[in-house]
């Protein structure tokens, strides 16, 4: 999805150079941005540490991603024996799976990619339907999974472009509706009906995301926020010309209940109020897209990759860390400062309280204070990490990992998870009694998360 | 000294008529030319832009209503039946054993379906205008509720499901199906169907329903068009089958076969791409009925017409409970044709793929199950079987009567008569030559066929002899015609008299012209259909966007304040209150195959349900029109509208 967007600023231009990684992915420390972080964030980390210093856990404090690093680095003598730890412990993964996280671990990994029947390695997003069906959004077309059996859909089946970059259910009617780089189709009982910028009122054809919220559908395009009348056809749309929108390129679009955010690429996030038809921005308070000069001041980015809401939470990506924001109270997280694997935030699934983030060096899970990591290590082997507030890092290797590091869509339930990667598809398999994490069960996870 | 004096004057008189002519042609060309921006490409008067008014046109007139049948439904005792008449906005009850009409009870908002639930104590009613679904206590047929559904609802089934009872609701406007729960009375959930579903019928165990869709989908002109047969399951209220008919459209009418895992639906077999003179040498449409097999998911096309004779229009179809014969109600040819199903399940077991694929163009075939032809009144079009099967009840709608028939001896047993006919109306005597295949070669088609109760049907048509499929025209709706002319794409036509005069006769239907008499009662007919209904807000006012759009469209100047030139402005060749001068306009669209680069201006009014547009039916959608064919802004200036102010005139001429 991502190397094909609109080549804006440093963070595209390091996606463009790295249009398909191979598996295992080398160490991205060649990527632009990487560069650029790893250069300047001394100050910043120095003035938030002294600003917020009673309140951070270690792992802030420090600066580095989780506190096991500095502290096995200290202690070099360690790292061999570090290694032969954690070989041990792969060996008994799963009968030492920790029970204690507030949210369920992935205890097993399957890959799908062109062994199945995939047209293309790159996988851009993924959705379970409400019918049982699985459906997959590719380079080269729509996979949709049947009794097991995955078969292709494409543009000689009606698809009005074979790049799938966004998916979404209206679960009333059971019709899939399917966001391209050239228009938005509808896939209802098998007949795909097209919908284009010169067909209909839709503002633009690349299409980020898709969201149903009532009757409507919004379209985050990029030329602006589109909303379609699913019953009357009638669109509406929102631009620079009538909000506040500051950039055209919208990138996600996400519901919550009587209101929707809506992730713009450059201009933060707006907020629009369904009732009163009113939009309200939320930008980056220090308006620096790269540096969080101040952290939890506001969104850690204008430069909006994506944004899911769930459980009265908005979480957004960008492509220089992460946010969180509950109504009243906004939160930041960048890499090396937290257990954030990466700035570069591809997408986020929100589940209750928890966010799974996928970046282009793994996989993210936090509930905002206890974080699970899954990423390969420079020989291609899995690796789990858990950093618990206030305890250092726990590296586990595992068995089976996801099929790439560079994640690009996520969906998750109380069962099981589905990953789009830049190599296949992967499902990711809870052990049996692992429940996700709903408000009730948040609660004290969220205590211990305040400051 | 009296002849010189009455010269002089008839000189005054005679050089005063040349002044006044003189004035008239260089003044007024001068000031049409100056309201146009351009010379006219046509003769140009005074009432082309002035004295224009809708309030004085024929549909804008009261007519006299009549008693027409439209939806049936017998209760489950068989001793009473209910029929909607929509012109009246009231049903009627009748006794089907003495024939007789019991009493009438109001309901309002054009009702034209009609679904009774299993027990008999409910009457549902599609009411067409009021977009609503009203339910009757079936014993005082008194109104005990009603439900908002899509725009334009006019078929309603009833089925009891595993989640309780359910309504499937065809709506022909909005081109959407309604899923109702009937306890509480709810729309649960809006389901997109085909163009114009026009008729649903459900499994008994409510586990599917099927909608038969009138018009054919959307698509370029020249593919093949591909009407749709939905099939819904009201309990998940979902979608769960899209079957295509291709070639196919006009299905008004859909039947479960008891016994057989069969839907049947009344199809008209459409060749819109090859030259119109195939009426004489061939045939461009022919009336048949498609099987779908639910076991087996096929798709069978077959028959009704003979290789020399067509019963046109098949609008629906019953079949009995024994699952032996179907009838279908040949609304064209005032006939119903009876098939026998056990011989088209043998024909099917037998016939080859290659034999089931063709055997739609197989005029022949159709000796093999059709067993009778079976005469009715004027235009028959709703059909409804006793429980036991023994009666067929046949709505003869512009006869104002119900023919009953014995369906084992297949002999009238006599009619329930509504109304008189309504013969003195020319109204009611046009449409039943508007509705008749008599005046076609062979009964091929009526003009109902290609304009379906006066509208559209979707189709682009090629008029001309000039090849296969390369010029086609797209076909314009009747309804809202009157004081548009002259007609026609190249605005030759004059006047509906001429328009469907013998030139029509002789190219089209290639029989002989219409007598006098029922030329004029033909055009009083369609000069007496209103424009289709528009999308208008419940207070009438209209929604910001749609006056955004409003002033779009009647702008003299650009966004950034340059000028439009006058010839360029949205309101000089659609001018209200027809929204058009009826003049011809080159708006650069001239194919490869038109003789002209000049168009007829075609009026606007109900614009948005007449889709697809320009005079070749290239457009799809109206954003099409200037989004991909007003190129240089050849169509109005409109390139300096960014996407919203294009979507606003969009929003706005869907209100016209």
């Amino acid at each position: 999805m991502h190397n094909v967007r609109p080549c804006r600023g440093p963070g595209v231009l390091a996606r463009l150079e790295l249009p398909e990684f191979p598996s295992p992915r080398p160490s991205p420390a060649g990527r632009g941005s990487s560069r650029a972080q790893s250069s300047k964030p001394l100050v910043a980390t120095v003035s938030q540490t002294i600003g917020r210093q009673s309140s951070l856990s270690l792992c802030e404090r420090t600066g580095v991603r989780g506190t096991w690093r500095p502290r096995f680095r200290s202690a070099g003598a360690l790292l061999s024996l570090g290694g032969s730890l954690i070989a041990l412990l792969s060996s008994t993964y799963a009968a030492t799976l920790p029970k204690d996280l507030p949210f369920p671990l992935v205890e097993r990994f399957e890959s799908f990619g062109i062994k199945d029947g995939f047209p293309t390695h790159k996988v851009h997003c993924v959705l379970p339907a409400s019918d049982g069906k699985l459906w997959v959004g590719t380079w080269k077309g729509l996979m949709v999974r049947e009794e097991g059996k995955f078969r292709k859909i494409g543009v000689e089946d009606g698809l009005s472009h074979q790049m799938i970059v966004c998916l979404v259910e209206d679960t009333r009617t059971g019709d899939l509706w399917i966001g391209t780089m050239r228009g938005l189709n509808r896939y209802s009982a098998g007949r795909i009906t097209v919908f284009t910028q010169t067909s209909c009122g839709l503002p633009n054809n690349v299409i980020y995301g898709l969201e149903i919220l009532g009757d409507t559908l919004w379209v985050a395009t990029a030329a602006g926020l589109g909303a379609m009348d699913l019953k009357t056809g009638t669109w509406s749309i929102y631009d620079h010309n009538n909000t506040v929108m500051h950039e055209p390129w919208v990138y996600s679009v996400t519901g919550a209940k009587d209101r929707l955010f809506v992730g713009v690429w450059g201009g933060g996030i707006l907020e629009y109020e369904l009732s009163k038809a009113i939009f309200k921005e939320h930008r980056d308070p220090d308006r620096d897209f790269h540096f969080d000069l101040v952290p939890d001041d506001g969104p850690v980015s204008d430069v909006t990759s994506w944004v899911a809401w769930a459980d009265g939470i908005l979480w957004q990506g960008t492509y220089f860390g992460l946010a969180r924001y509950d109504g009243s109270r906004w939160r930041t997280w960048q890499e090396k400062k937290s257990p954030l694997l990466s700035n570069f935030v591809n997408c986020i699934y929100a589940r209750g309280r928890v966010a799974w983030v996928g970046t282009d060096r793994g996989l993210s899970v936090t509930d905002g204070a206890t974080w699970v990591n899954y990423r390969s290590n420079e020989n291609g082997e899995g690796l789990i990490e858990i950093a618990r507030p206030g305890q250092p890092m726990e590296t586990r290797k595992i068995k089976t990992r996801l099929p790439d590091d560079f994640v690009l869509g996520i969906s998750v339930d109380d069962h099981e998870a589905w990953f789009a990667t830049s190599d296949g598809l992967g499902h990711g398999f809870f052990p049996p009694s692992a429940k996700t994490v709903t408000a009730a069960a948040a609660k004290n996870s969220t205590e211990k998360d305040k400051p | 000294m009296m002849t010189r004096r009455v010269l002089k004057w008839a000189g005054l008189v005679g050089l005063a008529g040349i002044a006044g002519a003189l004035g008239h042609h260089f003044g007024g060309n001068a000031h049409i030319r100056r309201k146009l921006g351009q010379p006219p490409l046509a003769n140009a008067t005074c009432f082309n832009c002035h004295f224009v008014s809708t309030r004085r046109l024929p549909w804008a007139q009261p007519r006299p209503h009549h008693d027409s049948p439209a939806g049936l439904a017998v209760t489950p005792d068989g001793k009473r039946i209910l029929i909607a008449l929509d012109d009246r906005n009231e049903v009627a009850e009748a006794d089907t054993t003495s024939r007789q009409v019991l009493r009438r009870a109001k309901a309002s908002g054009t009702p034209y379906g009609l679904a009774m639930d299993p027990a008999g104590k409910r009457l549902y009613v599609a009411c067409k205008s009021a977009d609503r679904v009203l339910v009757l206590d079936a014993m005082t047929l008194e109104e005990v509720g009603s439900v908002t559904v899509g725009m334009g609802p006019v078929a309603v089934a009833f089925c009891q499901t595993s989640a309780g009872d359910r309504l499937v609701v065809a709506n022909s406007m909005s081109d959407d199906i309604s899923i109702v729960g009937v306890s509480p009375l709810k729309e649960l959930s809006r389901l997109s169907a085909g163009r114009e579903p026009f008729a649903v019928a459900a499994t008994a165990n409510g586990t599917r329903a099927f909608v038969a869709n009138r018009l054919v989908g959307l698509a370029s002109v020249k593919s093949l068009p591909e009407s749709e047969l939905t099939v819904v399951d009201p309990v998940a209220a979902r979608v769960v089958k899209r079957e295509s008919l291709t070639s196919a459209h006009l299905s008004e009418g859909v039947n479960l076969v008891a016994g057989r895992s069969w839907a049947l639906t009344p199809i008209v077999k459409v060749r819109n791409q090859v030259p119109i003179t195939q009426v004489a040498n061939g045939w461009v449409m022919s009336s048949g009925f498609a099987v779908l097999d639910l076991a087996s998911d096929e798709i069978v096309q077959l028959p009704l017409d003979e290789a020399n004779d067509y019963f046109s229009d098949p609008s629906m179809v019953v079949s009995d409970p024994q699952g032996l014969r179907a009838f279908v109600a040949s609304g064209g040819s005032d006939v119903i044709t009876v098939v026998a199903l056990d011989r088209v399940a043998s024909w099917l077991q037998c016939a080859t793929p290659s034999a089931k694929a063709d055997a739609i163009y197989d005029l022949t075939l159709s000796s093999e199950y059709v067993t009778k032809r079976v005469p009715t009144g004027r235009n028959p079009r709703h059909l409804a079987l006793s429980p036991d099967g023994g009666r067929l009840f046949v709505a003869e709608r512009l006869d104002d009567s119900i023919l009953v028939v014995d369906t084992t001896s297949l002999i009238p047993l006599g009619r329930i008569v509504l109304g008189d006919g309504g013969l003195e109306d020319p109204i009611r005597r046009g449409e039943r030559v508007f509705t008749s295949s008599a005046y076609t070669f062979q009964h091929q088609f009526s003009c109902r066929s290609c304009h379906p109760d006066g509208h559209v049907d979707g189709l682009s048509y090629d008029f001309d002899g000039d090849g296969i499929g390369d010029n086609l025209l797209d076909n314009r709706s009747l309804q809202g015609v009157a004081g548009t002319g002259p007609f026609k794409w190249n605005g030759k036509n004059p006047s509906l008299e001429i328009q469907c005069g013998p030139r029509f006769a002789k190219v089209l239907m290639r029989t002989e012209p219409f007598p006098d008499q029922q030329l004029h009662d033909l055009t009083t007919f369609i000069k007496s259909l209103p424009p289709p209904r528009a999308v208008r807000r419940a207070d009438g006012n209209l929604s910001p966007a749609e006056e955004r759009g409003r002033t779009i469209f009647f702008a003299t100047r650009t966004a950034d304040g340059k000028e439009i030139p006058v010839s360029s402005r949205c309101v000089t060749c659609h001018a209200p209150p027809l929204y058009t001068v009826r003049l011809p306009f080159n708006v650069g669209t001239k194919g490869s195959y038109d003789t002209t680069e000049a168009f007829d201006t075609p009026h606007l009014l109900g614009v948005a349900d007449t889709a697809p547009y320009l005079h070749d039916g290239r457009a799809q959608t109206l954003e099409e029109i200037w989004t991909l064919y007003s190129t240089n802004d050849s169509h109005g200036v409109t390139s300096y509208m960014n996407k919203i102010q294009l979507n606003d005139l969009v929003e706005f001429l869907k209100t016209l």
